[in-house]
């Protein structure tokens, strides 16, 4: 193949490199500095105080970011175990009934977060859980449950049953097949779909600010009504935090260009 | 309450909540929210019968009458509170919101003026007319143009008061007539200069933020607001550079108040008559009232105070970049009915918005 | 558990009621907010609800702002959408090799799937305005004076701003599934192609071209979906007209007057139907290309 060093791959990856930096040290810089105005090239004045989250002025960070993590943990776990067996379900169907069940499971993940949010939001204030943890949580549920089931269904359409019944011909109690064999086979791609329901309740905004009335805050919003208040040094700061759980979770995930599945429609 | 300052949110956060808590013993949670959001939210809580989220809400104007046509207020109740009897009761501007008796559904905050903002180090000689800042947008294109929110909208009534020579053309009640001769003159103003606008027009800054944001980075050189003091709490934050200054328009700035208000469906009502109760101390009005906290104005009759609270209040310094207290008096005009700021916004939206190349 | 362990040794295929249950479970609220849209698009419930009728549905079809605003998203969607894939298919094709400088490249191209939309937006808003750090650049590089001499790529007519920012958010997506489709794809069909005497270009194209295509498009399809109904990113670099249509649907679902509310609804349809016929689409083509 083409020698790794060559110069036009080289310039390519330096590129690739600056442009998907730059943005990020730019966020950094505006994080650390105030009155930063054109046509300075840096902030006229450095400071950590947006990074205070415990102080003056920082616990309101320093909430939304606690509940942000709550709610992403919360839709991660349900949402794995719930695609699990959905995914599991919707992959032993056969030809048009498998394609009817994987078009249902797009549906949350089609439909724009505003427009579900929207027509969600009556009923979730009618049952109670407007304002509230758990109705939030729910409406993040709704997307990643789509993506989870989405991702188990592309899994176990190559998943090789006969591991399973091969265990249960050999004598394996059923407790014996899920723990001994299912879930070292499963358990890297539930953490990945962990990772992915993560994700999606991670950068939710429109269903957090339809369904959680102002009550529910979490970082995304805290950012946005930074950014609408003009105070781009605690959006940026936001916005780094905002970054760092997923980039963690991107890493230990491993989700290694090699590892990934791709969904098979 | 709006959260987009943190100057207002430290006020709250950091002075009003924590006497509430050691005085009353009440727990202040703020929820972020404003104008029709709040509206919005009443409303789909009572349809779908929900509890209410909030029991007090920082409101005016338009968000208040609507409030009222919809019943969505508790009231009434701001008359028997104690601290009422030292509010400035002869003042229209506090006793009206946009022209409509509060009759007791509102308990007044603080109040504000409407004022453009200029850099002194680029402009050392500002317009101080609508017809000299038309005169200056046609000399400077690009340089010039306003949100589209309530700062914006302010401004867009600012012209229309001049080009109908003042307020009281709009007073007592809405008229549609008057509406419809008044708006004539207005579209034809902003016809006249929107060409040379910032972006010639074709998009305009989304909130006052955005507007402050061109602004300090040298993209037009004027912003504005509604509060004759933002321009000192902006600078403080490092959003506005510091040779930035408060300018009033000779035409005519517009003064409103600003009020708390309690929804209907307010879990604790008792609880939000005593916060609303301290607001309007005069410990916390004066707090309010420096410059280094909010310099949002006190809606007290200073004359009414007892002398030594009277003699703090006298005792705040005047901030140079802001406007001295004389000046404001001398331009403010009142607020008119709210039909004029929705029916200005909703046609600016549909005739000059929309109709840009 | 129980569940799991009472299937243990079931043959496939005689279980599809269960999956199409578990399908329907994970559908249903979207099922519930559609029903409740329709309805409100047709004035029977909601704030503002007068009776059953279709005039709300008509105003917002009739009016041209509607359409500009849907014209509007649907050329954000498309733009971003294809320099992404385009972007990503050239990395994937380029960075190849297991170790060294492509692996490095491969891991830096997709960190920005961390950063949320929202984030990615307001990147975009600080640097590419016309006050923003290009033009500081452009400052300190003496190629131009004031701001307005740069052009203006936010919130300006053709989305400039909004489409890099967005490319700039999905490419580490689709790259991600290209470099996985390329990985897994292998080297043999390239191998034959070149000892058959097909020369680079042609071996991308007939060998590699077509896997790469099959794999992403699935995934194109979705990004085309979540660009088109964004609200984030649109709220922080669209113009005010054109107004996005998530935009243009917040605005009515957060009108003062009441009245104007069905018409958020019929907004509300009119967004999840653009989304659905992208999925339908591609539901059209993965059949053709399966024919």
């Amino acid at each position: 193949m083409n020698a790794s060093r060559s110069l036009p791959r080289v310039g390519l990856a330096v590129v690739v490199v600056a442009a998907t930096l730059l943005p990020l040290a730019f966020l950094v810089a505006l994080s650390l500095g105030s009155e930063w105005f054109y046509p300075g090239l840096l902030p006229r004045q450095w400071t950590g105080a947006n990074w205070d989250l415990l102080g003056r002025g920082g616990t309101k960070m320093a909430g939304s970011l606690w509940m942000s993590v709550a709610l992403a943990v919360g839709t991660g776990v349900i949402s794995s175990i719930g695609g699990l067996f959905a995914g599991r379900e919707i992959a032993r169907l056969d030809g048009s009934r498998r394609r009817i069940g994987v078009a249902l499971a797009f549906l949350p993940v089609v439909v724009p977060p505003l427009a579900l949010s929207i027509g969600l939001q009556y009923s979730l204030l009618r049952l109670g859980f407007g304002g509230r943890f758990a109705g939030v949580l729910f409406a993040h549920i709704v997307p990643a449950l789509g993506y989870t089931t989405l991702f188990f269904t592309g899994i176990f359409a190559v998943f090789d049953w006969r591991v399973e019944d091969e265990a249960r011909s050999l004598g394996a109690s059923a407790r014996d097949v899920i723990l001994r064999v299912m879930l070292p086979l499963l358990h890297r791609p539930l953490v990945e779909a962990f990772a992915l329901g993560f994700l999606v309740s991670w950068a939710q905004v429109p269903s957090t600010l339809l369904i959680g009335q102002g009550l529910v805050n979490t970082l995304p919003l805290e950012l946005m009504s930074y950014v609408s208040a003009g105070q781009d040094n605690l959006a940026a700061t936001a916005g780094l935090i905002l970054t760092i759980p997923p980039l963690a979770l991107l890493g230990a995930a491993g989700l290694a260009v090699r590892r990934l599945r791709v969904v098979v429609p | 309450m709006w959260r987009g300052d943190p100057s207002i949110n430290a006020y709250v956060d950091r002075w009003v909540a924590p006497r509430l808590l050691r005085h009353y013993g009440i727990t202040l949670r703020t929820i972020d929210g404003q104008g029709p959001a709040i509206v919005n939210q009443l409303v789909v809580e009572r349809e779908a019968r929900a509890r209410g989220s909030a029991d007090l809400v920082w409101l005016n104007g338009e968000t208040f009458n609507n409030l009222r046509k919809e019943s969505l207020l508790y009231g009434p109740w701001a008359h028997r509170l104690p601290a009422a009897k030292y509010v400035d009761s002869l003042s229209t501007i506090i006793m009206r919101d946009f022209e409509q008796p509060t009759n007791g559904f509102e308990s007044p905050w603080g109040r504000v003026q409407f004022t453009l903002i200029y850099d002194s180090a680029r402009l050392p000689a500002p317009p101080r007319t609508v017809a000299g800042l038309r005169d200056w947008i046609r000399d400077n294109p690009g340089r010039f143009t306003h949100d589209q929110q309530f700062t914006g909208t302010t401004f867009l009534k600012s012209v229309l008061y001049a080009e109908n020579g003042g307020a009281q053309s709009f007073q007592g009640g809405f008229s549609k007539k008057a509406y419809d001769r008044g708006s004539r003159r207005l579209w034809a103003w902003l016809e006249g200069v929107h060409p040379y606008f910032w972006r010639r027009g074709a998009t305009y800054p989304a909130g006052v933020a955005d507007l402050h944001r061109l602004f300090a980075n040298g993209e037009v050189d004027f912003t504005m607001s509604y509060n004759e003091n933002e321009v000192i709490t902006k600078v403080r934050q490092g959003v506005l550079p510091a040779t930035s200054r408060a300018l009033v328009l000779r035409d005519g700035s517009i003064a409103n108040t600003h009020f708390v208000g309690i929804p209907y469906n307010s879990p604790n009502p008792a609880g939000a008559m005593v916060v609303a109760n301290f607001l309007l101390s005069a410990e916390a009005q004066l707090e309010k009232l420096r410059p280094e906290v909010w310099a949002d104005g006190t809606v007290l009759d200073v004359r009414k105070l007892p002398p030594e609270a009277a003699r703090r209040f006298g005792a705040i310094d005047a901030d140079p970049r802001g406007v001295p207290r004389d000046t404001l008096r001398r331009y403010e005009v009142p607020e008119v009915a709210p039909e004029y700021t929705e029916r200005i916004a909703r046609d600016w939206k549909a005739r000059i918005r929309a109709n840009t190349k | 558990m129980s569940a799991l362990a009472s299937e243990m040794g079931r043959h496939r295929g005689s279980r599809s009621g269960l999956g199409l249950l578990a399908a329907a479970l994970v559908a249903a609220p979207v099922v519930v907010g559609i029903a409740y849209s329709v309805l409100g698009a047709l004035g029977v419930v909601g704030p503002g609800a007068d009776g059953i009728s279709l005039r709300h549905i008509l105003a917002v079809l009739a009016n041209s702002a509607t359409w500009r605003g849907l014209l509007w998203t649907l050329w954000i969607a498309l733009a971003s959408t294809l320099a992404a894939t385009i972007l990503a298919m050239t990395a994937a094709a380029v960075f190849r090799a297991e170790r060294g400088v492509d692996r490095f490249a491969r891991v830096v191209a997709v960190l920005p799937l961390a950063v949320p939309h929202v984030v990615a937006a307001l990147c975009g808003l600080l640097v590419l305005s016309q006050s923003g750090l290009l033009a500081r650049l452009a400052f300190a590089a003496n190629l131009q004076v004031s701001p307005a001499d740069m052009p203006a790529l936010t919130h300006d007519r053709y989305g400039v701003g909004l489409i890099l920012s967005l490319t700039w958010k999905e490419f580490p997506f689709l790259a991600l599934i290209a470099f996985s489709v390329i990985a897994r794809a292998g080297a043999a069909m390239e191998e034959t192609a070149r000892s058959l005497g097909a020369g680079a270009l042609q071996t991308f194209q007939v060998a590699v071209l077509p896997n790469l295509w099959r794999g992403l498009l699935p995934s194109m399809t979705a990004v085309f979906a979540f660009v088109a109904g964004n609200f984030e990113a649109a709220a922080l670099l669209a113009p005010s007209s054109p107004l996005a249509l998530p935009l243009l649907t917040m605005e009515r679902f957060t009108d003062s007057a009441l009245s104007v509310r069905p018409e958020a609804f019929a907004l509300v349809l009119l967004g999840m139907a653009v989304s659905l016929c992208g999925v339908a689409a591609h539901e059209w083509a993965a059949h053709k290309a399966e024919a």
